[in-house]
């Protein structure tokens, strides 16, 4: 890429992996979708991927007819090219849906290739009972399958528009939160129930028998061992789940990744902003920059220098002279004013807070602005359009 | 099984506000919340883990787990996991200082905090105790809880807490947690969940498409539906037709177009909340409301008042559902 691409650009153009961050409802499906668009558009191989439920992804994408079979890459081009001409003939975009639940299932059958184990784990009763418990927290499960698409090197890039977590660190405290929850130190603990584990040292058994009466009286002593032994039967994919977790954490931190920050204006968006901006900082995660969605723009014209006032007297005049009785049509230009300066304050409002994400980006990161849109978008050629008005707008300082 | 919502909104012991991100559900709950108290009751306004939006509305910028007054009749807390898994600990083993020693160890407290679903068990542990002893039922403190919660995943977790509690703890204390929670959980007399959306396409849709799932899984009917934000009326369709005839766009300066422009987009704002309506309506088989968009981004406690006072009036002229 020439050195006049911007930063978002560069980003669109030379990383592997560019992972989306954001409470719900900033838009954060259509930029995905949009990002995507733009470097399969640029000639890059792309995958586009999403936690089900789909819909809106399909949405953007100009498919809400389709079905997306779950973990199984869906062509958007060059199979829909034909609305946005013949250079998009050549270019490649794949979609995908992730299904948590299965993907937890395929997971931990990964991890277990002896099948007595498999038969162990699976049909515990305690792992049935979470399974959708890990489904509602599918970050890492995510972060696992993107680890493995992006070893068979299928795609140049692959754009992630993370689960709707209520709390960004959810998502990237995912690795290490399930190592707390399953590793060396639980397993050994819970192979001191009795009937669990093997033979082991009566010493370590004595001293254990504290926290063990707690556990029973906490969980009740009558399925500690239910528990303990769904806990030993991962006694020997330990080195194999750590090796994965830290091939999850170098992806994380790849000097071809950047997470992508999107947000939307107002308070509470622009607090969680900072917050993300500081949550990636702290944990020397690469941060790519901002996408602002859903900025109100100024209505045409100026509010200087009574302009307004002059306008609304010219719309009365008009309306007057046209046969609107001389009230009416003074009460509605009075109307039309306010409309116009309610829109005036919203957009000064959001202009503000755009300005702080920049300052707050600054020199080694984006900020890349979409304005609110009347409608959802639904087909590709507002989708690229979308894409093209982000890029722009990065380069402005 | 269907628990189907009887009593009207703000006669329940507990509201639980969801909704999609960015449809204001915080501004939403503490409207809720507020209007229940212009009616005379204690309300207790809960915020589950976040940085606190609520508490900025009345003046406070911090939210501890101990509830604080902001009003005659209202009260303020936040809800953290670390907290209530603590006051989980003390209830089910009943030795302080025992429970203290395990929140200090790093290891099993990490341990905890790791089990899946553990947020979302602990909140409804922790709710659960604190409406039957606080609540009609327990010393009357609180008339109501509002509870401010995370976008509607959490949700669909939270009603399956119960089930998975029961099936992992089978027999034993927890199994007789289970029950409770899930007596409490399910019946809408007592409980009533509040979806929040927008007058907006995708919003409207994935709530329909939400609460379809929720009751094909757990049966569970919501309390109510609020649309937040909905533009009134500025123009009326014959205005912006006289508009049409007596101004030629292609002469016209662009202070004049910006005029114009701004009036059809708050018309169509209007006119989509309108149209929506009945998809709504159509498909959901709880009453609606609706609070009218405010022209401003920060909203002032003047304007929560004015929001409460308007959702007090739509729930008092609601007529059962069909």
């Amino acid at each position: 890429m020439t050195s006049s691409a911007n930063l978002l650009q560069r980003s669109l153009s030379e990383c592997g992996l560019l992972i989306c961050i954001g409470s719900g409802g900033v838009g954060k499906t259509t930029t995905s979708a949009s990002l995507a668009l733009q470097a399969a558009l640029a000639g890059r191989k792309t995958l586009v991927l999403t936690i089900d439920p789909a819909r809106r992804l399909l949405q953007a994408l100009g498919l809400q007819g389709a079905e997306l079979e779950p973990n199984t890459p869906l062509q958007v081009l060059p199979k829909m090219s034909g609305s946005l001409g013949a250079f998009a003939e050549s270019a490649r975009l794949d979609a995908m849906m992730l299904d948590p639940e299965r993907g937890a299932e395929e997971m931990v059958k990964r991890l277990l290739d002896d099948p007595n184990l498999h038969r162990e784990v699976l049909g515990n009763r305690i792992y049935r009972a979470l399974l959708p418990a890990l489904s509602a927290a599918p970050d890492y499960v995510a972060l696992e399958l993107i680890c493995d698409l992006h070893a068979t090197g299928a795609y140049d890039l692959i754009v992630l528009d993370t689960p709707p977590a209520h709390n960004t660190m959810d998502f990237l405290e995912a690795g290490s939160t399930f190592s707390s929850f399953i590793n060396e130190r639980v397993i050994k603990f819970f192979s001191l129930v009795p009937g669990v584990g093997g033979k082991s040292n009566s010493l370590l058994r004595r001293g254990s028998t504290v926290a063990m009466r707690l556990l029973g009286k906490l969980f009740g002593s009558e399925v500690l061992p239910d528990i303990a032994s769904f806990f030993y039967s991962f006694r020997d994919v330990m080195p194999r789940m750590k090796e994965r977790n830290n091939a999850t954490d170098a992806l994380m931190r790849s000097p071809k990744t950047r997470f992508v920050a999107v947000t939307a204006p107002g308070e509470t968006s622009l607090r969680e902003a900072h917050h993300m901006h500081g949550l990636l900082r702290d944990q020397r995660l690469p941060f790519g920059g901002f996408v602002v969605n859903r900025v109100v723009r100024p209505p045409r014209g100026t509010d200087e220098g009574g302009a307004r006032d002059a306008a609304a007297e010219s719309i009365r005049a008009a309306l007057a002279a046209h046969g609107t009785p001389a009230e009416a049509a003074a009460d509605l230009a009075e109307r039309l004013r306010q409309g116009a300066d309610h829109l005036d304050s919203m957009a000064a409002a959001d202009r503000a807070h755009v300005d702080d994400l920049r300052r707050l980006a600054g020199q080694g990161s984006f900020c890349a602005v979409a304005p609110q849109l009347e409608h959802d978008i639904h087909v590709l050629t507002e989708l690229q359009r979308l894409g093209a008005q982000l890029i722009d707008s990065a380069s402005r300082g | 099984m269907t628990h189907r919502t009887t009593a009207s909104l703000l006669d329940h012991e507990v509201l639980l506000v969801t909704g999609k991100g960015g449809v204001g559900k915080s501004t939403v709950a503490a409207v809720t919340a507020r209007a229940a108290a212009q009616r005379g009751k204690n309300v207790l306004l809960v915020e589950y883990e976040s940085v606190s939006r609520a508490a900025p509305l009345f003046g406070r910028q911090e939210l501890g787990t101990k509830p604080v007054q902001v009003d005659d009749r209202l009260w303020l807390r936040g809800f953290e996991t670390t907290d209530s898994l603590e006051f989980f600990m003390l209830q089910q083993l009943k030795m302080r200082s025992v429970v203290k020693l395990v929140m200090r160890n790093k290891t099993v407290l990490g341990f905890f905090m790791a089990m899946p679903a553990i947020k979302s068990v602990t909140f409804l542990y922790h709710l659960w105790r604190l409406v039957e002893d606080h609540g009609p039922r327990g010393d009357g403190k609180f008339d109501l809880v509002v509870c401010d919660l995370p976008t509607t995943g959490f949700i669909m977790g939270l009603y399956g807490v119960p089930k998975m509690v029961q099936q992992i703890f089978h027999i034993g204390p927890l199994a007789r947690v289970a029950n409770g929670m899930g007596d409490f959980l399910y019946d809408t007399r007592r409980t009533g969940l509040v979806l929040v959306t927008l007058p907006e396409e995708m919003p409207v849709v994935e709530t329909v498409e939400f609460l379809d799932a929720l009751q094909d899984r757990y049966g569970v009917h919501p309390a109510a539906t609020i649309v937040n934000g909905v533009y009134p009326q500025l123009f009326g369709g014959d205005e912006l037709a006289a508009l049409d005839t007596s101004i030629d766009r292609s002469h016209a300066s662009d202070d004049v177009i910006g005029l114009l422009d701004a009036a059809l987009l708050l018309e169509g704002r209007h006119e989509r909340a309108r149209r929506l309506r009945p998809m709504l309506e159509g498909s959901l088989d709880c009453p609606t409301y609706e609070l009218p968009h405010l022209f401003a981004r920060q909203l002032p406690l003047a304007a929560v008042d004015k929001l409460a006072t308007a959702l007090n009036a739509a729930v008092s002229s609601a007529r059962e559902p069909a």
